[in-house]
């Protein structure tokens, strides 16, 4: 039974708080652990989820009943559940899979971390993704993202990202154009999201703001409902779980160089739209803060935070081949979070060492 | 002299406790025993002096420091070794003394005045008062050739339950300003910088004459002797500062200004599980079992010397250790809750705002020592920077310490900190690690190759 003893302590420990008592240094400890930490996130997520089972029933009706036809609410909330349902089962179970294998042959606990990003798994595809594939992906993720490098912590890629960037490269049909986006859609009529209609030239067919923040539009399942992403953000930011520096950051990020943008013509969207489109936001509020991929340092925070807003904008508004660049935008300022860390942490070296001196030189 | 603007320590946390001393004075008879243990004194090796069955005064060195033998720790009692407790490898666990009935609880010695920062310290090593002093980096008795840039003398303390100050030092004002003058005589002339909270009733340190006065405010860790030296004289390496509790530098004063050499200090009971709390006095390993009769023994019970941060659970020996001027008694956690993650929790204490607790604020919880989750790898990376004052990036730090990259280190900062300053990024630590153990051990080494 022995070969199975890190399952047993995952599900132990799932049901009870552990026993254990303080051993050395400090006597008595916060009541905070990784679990709650991470069951705050998935509550936090929550809203997106609940708007997005609606959004995708609501956007199949839309489509096969045609426009103007009345849409009752439950139908559509119980159609993008059964929708969201397998998704979330199948990487659950192929990323557990995963991670267990890799707890048992390491012998450390199983991390909460793949909780949450076997969550956000589902929230970021579109609606009829085969599920082979998410199963791939998420399994490609939690085993190159994180388990070659040693497991939860050590992971410097967003491992739910990287499985979206899996599909995106792999299996580009499943996850870009105009089909994808509307479940039960039909070739007939085209489901292009804000970002597809921007970057063919469309840009009269765009929705209005308020649709845009509302959410009634195509596109990823946890992606579409600015309300609901705005209230998981205050959760986030009220319980702490996620640095209010990062977020404020990418907005500010974004804003400004979608501002410049549409000012120096290069892109005709305002730059609040832009803000509204696509998975900005989501990115920005449960992607880009994820505390181990983020950058570790206070300022390097608010540096990894304007550039992932920048370049997301970048390469939406100049690369067309691209037109969600939030998530390349993350992935990218992932990998070069350490390196901001190293100038931050160089930098407060320097200062130290100035202190120093100088109160060495007071003193004679 | 004009009051100098305090200085304000903004990060830090108040961990609210139930259990704080009571301002009476609680009956303590003279201790039978004394349990005298060479670990209360960082990385000291003994040299043992005496044998079973010796005799002892109050001053007799029972165990001298291997790496400089001049230093030796005494007996603060009169009475008899009565055993040499030995651990794994014949180590020193702890002597045990036993008192002598109503012998006085000082000795009186006819001692001269010093008159050079030599003959200070050499007096001060050859009755046992040198090991009051401490050294920053590594908290460790000072090297006795060593100069020091400063001496420090933290005059109040803000950690869960920390004692009064003045009911510490009531009656000793004059002692401890002569002891200030031996200190100053003894460290070649060093600045002497006492450290007072902002707000408080300081009169007696304010008194003081040619001292540096710093007033502080703000969140525990203001009290602690690290963030006093980042914030008015950081320590660069090669450099050295002294550091002193109160209570010793009176009773170092008493020494040389009455002739009276006594070991006893007031410490304080304290704690949410103590039945009662309060002041008592007593030496240095004392035994203070008749002290909570009703608490020893009990294994819901954790017995603490010193604070429930940096102190130490009483096992074997309850007493209190030689710089600790508190006991605490809490109540042992461990009980398991079924689905504890995912209930609101209303009564769990939390500096994160992730338990609905955090609505409530002047609510006093029901500290355990449950560890509250499984240790984890470092994940939530902001949450040290909260509670850690320092111009040092803790995590930064924690992780050089934890793969002993000795350069790194000290770029960093590991010469300004001990692992009492990390005690606060422990307890908030939502991935369990054990910050204290990995900064402890760190300077172990960076000490064992400097």
């Amino acid at each position: 039974m022995r070969k199975f003893n890190a399952l047993f302590d995952a599900i132990d420990s799932f049901l009870r708080t552990p026993a254990t008592v303080t051993a050395t240094g400090s006597h008595i400890r916060d009541c905070v652990d990784m679990k709650r930490i991470m069951i705050t996130v998935m509550i936090a997520l929550c809203p997106a989820l609940f708007f997005g089972w609606w959004n995708v029933g609501y956007q199949h009706f839309t489509v096969v009943g045609g426009m103007g036809c009345a849409i009752s609410f439950w139908p559509c909330f119980w159609y993008g559940f059964l929708k969201w349902l397998p998704l979330v089962i199948v990487t659950y179970v192929s990323g557990l899979a995963v991670e267990v294998l890799f707890a048992q042959w390491r012998g450390h606990e199983v991390a909460e971390g793949f909780f949450v990003t076997g969550f956000i798994i589902p929230m970021i595809m579109p609606p009829d993704v085969p599920l082979w594939i998410v199963a791939v992906a998420t399994a490609f993720a939690v085993l190159f993202g994180k388990e070659v490098f040693g497991g939860t912590g050590y992971n410097f890629l967003n491992p739910a990202l990287l499985a979206r960037a899996f599909v995106f490269f792999a299996y580009p049909s499943v996850i870009s154009g105009d089909k994808v986006w509307i479940s039960g859609g039909n070739d007939a009529v085209t489901g292009a999201t804000p970002l597809g209609l921007v970057m063919n030239g469309h840009t009269e067919a765009l929705p209005s703001t308020w649709e845009l923040f509302v959410g009634t539009i195509p596109g990823c399942i946890g992606e579409t409902c600015k309300i609901a992403i705005l209230i998981g953000a205050s959760i986030l930011i009220f319980t702490q779980v996620a640095d209010w520096r990062i977020i404020l950051s990418v907005l500010v990020g974004g804003y400004a160089t979608a501002l410049l943008c549409h000012v120096s013509g290069l892109c005709p969207v305002p730059g609040y739209q832009q803000i509204l489109m696509g998975g900005f936001l989501f990115g920005a509020v449960f992607m880009a803060t994820d505390p181990v991929t983020a950058a570790h340092t206070r300022v390097g925070k608010y540096i990894f935070g304007l550039l992932v807003g920048i370049l997301a904008i970048i390469i939406r508004v100049l690369n067309k081949g691209y037109p969600e660049g939030m998530m390349l935008a993350i992935l990218l300022m992932n990998i070069f979070a350490p390196l901001i860390d190293y100038c931050v942490v160089q930098a407060n070296i320097r200062r130290r060492e100035k202190r120093y001196s100088q109160l060495k030189t007071t003193r004679r | 002299m004009n009051k100098p603007l305090p200085i304000h320590i903004k990060k830090g946390l108040d961990v609210k406790l139930d259990g704080l001393a009571e301002l009476q004075t609680l009956e303590f008879p003279a201790a039978p025993f004394h349990y005298i243990r060479p670990s209360d004194f960082r990385w000291l090796t003994p040299r043992l002096l005496v044998a079973e069955n010796d005799p002892v005064e109050v001053g007799t060195p029972l165990f001298a420091d291997k790496q400089d033998e001049r230093v030796v720790v005494v007996s603060p009692v009169r009475g008899c070794v009565r055993q040499i407790v030995r651990g794994a490898k014949r180590a020193i666990l702890a002597l045990v003394i036993e008192s002598e009935t109503n012998a006085a609880p000082f000795r009186v010695v006819d001692v001269p005045m010093p008159s050079n920062s030599q003959d200070a310290r050499t007096l001060m090593m050859q009755y046992g008062l040198w090991p009051m002093l401490r050294q920053r980096p590594f908290s460790v008795i000072p090297n006795p050739d060593a100069q020091p840039k400063a001496v420090f003398i933290p005059c109040f303390d803000s950690a869960p339950l920390a004692p009064d100050y003045n009911q510490l030092m009531e009656g000793k004002e004059v002692f401890f300003q002569n002891g200030l003058k031996i200190i100053r005589m003894a460290a070649g002339n060093a600045p002497l910088h006492l450290c007072v909270r902002e707000g408080a009733d300081n009169s007696l340190f304010e008194r003081c004459e040619d001292v540096q006065l710093h007033y502080f405010q703000g969140p525990h860790p203001a009290g602690n002797v690290g963030t006093q030296i980042h914030y008015i004289d950081p320590i660069a390496k090669g450099e050295t500062v002294w550091f002193a509790d109160p209570q010793d530098v009176a009773l170092i004063g008493r020494f040389f200004a009455v002739h009276e050499l006594s070991f006893e200090k007031m410490v304080a009971l304290t704690g949410p599980a103590a039945t009662t709390t309060g002041y008592f006095t007593a030496s240095y390993g004392a035994d203070l079992t008749k002290l909570f009769k009703q608490e020893w023994g009990r294994e819901e019970l954790r017995i603490i010397s010193g604070n429930v941060l940096t102190g130490a659970k009483m096992e074997d020996f309850p007493t209190v250790r030689f710089y600790d001027r508190q006991v605490t008694i809490l109540r042992e956690g461990g009980q398991r809750e079924w689905l504890g993650w995912l209930l609101p929790g209303f009564r769990k204490w939390s500096f994160s705002h992730t338990f609905l607790a955090w609505l409530f604020p002047r609510k006093s919880f029901a500290h355990n020592t449950s560890l509250h989750g499984g240790r984890r790898t470092f994940m939530m990376t902001d949450v040290y920077d909260k509670v850690f004052p320092f111009d040092i990036i803790p995590l930064s730090l924690l992780k050089a310490c934890y793969i002993k990259d000795l350069e790194q280190m000290v770029a960093l900062g590991i010469y300004e900190v001990d692992d009492e300053d990390f005690a606060l990024c422990e307890v908030v630590c939502p991935s369990k690690m054990e910050c204290q153990q990995i900064v402890r051990d760190a300077l172990y080494e960076l000490k064992m190759n400097s």
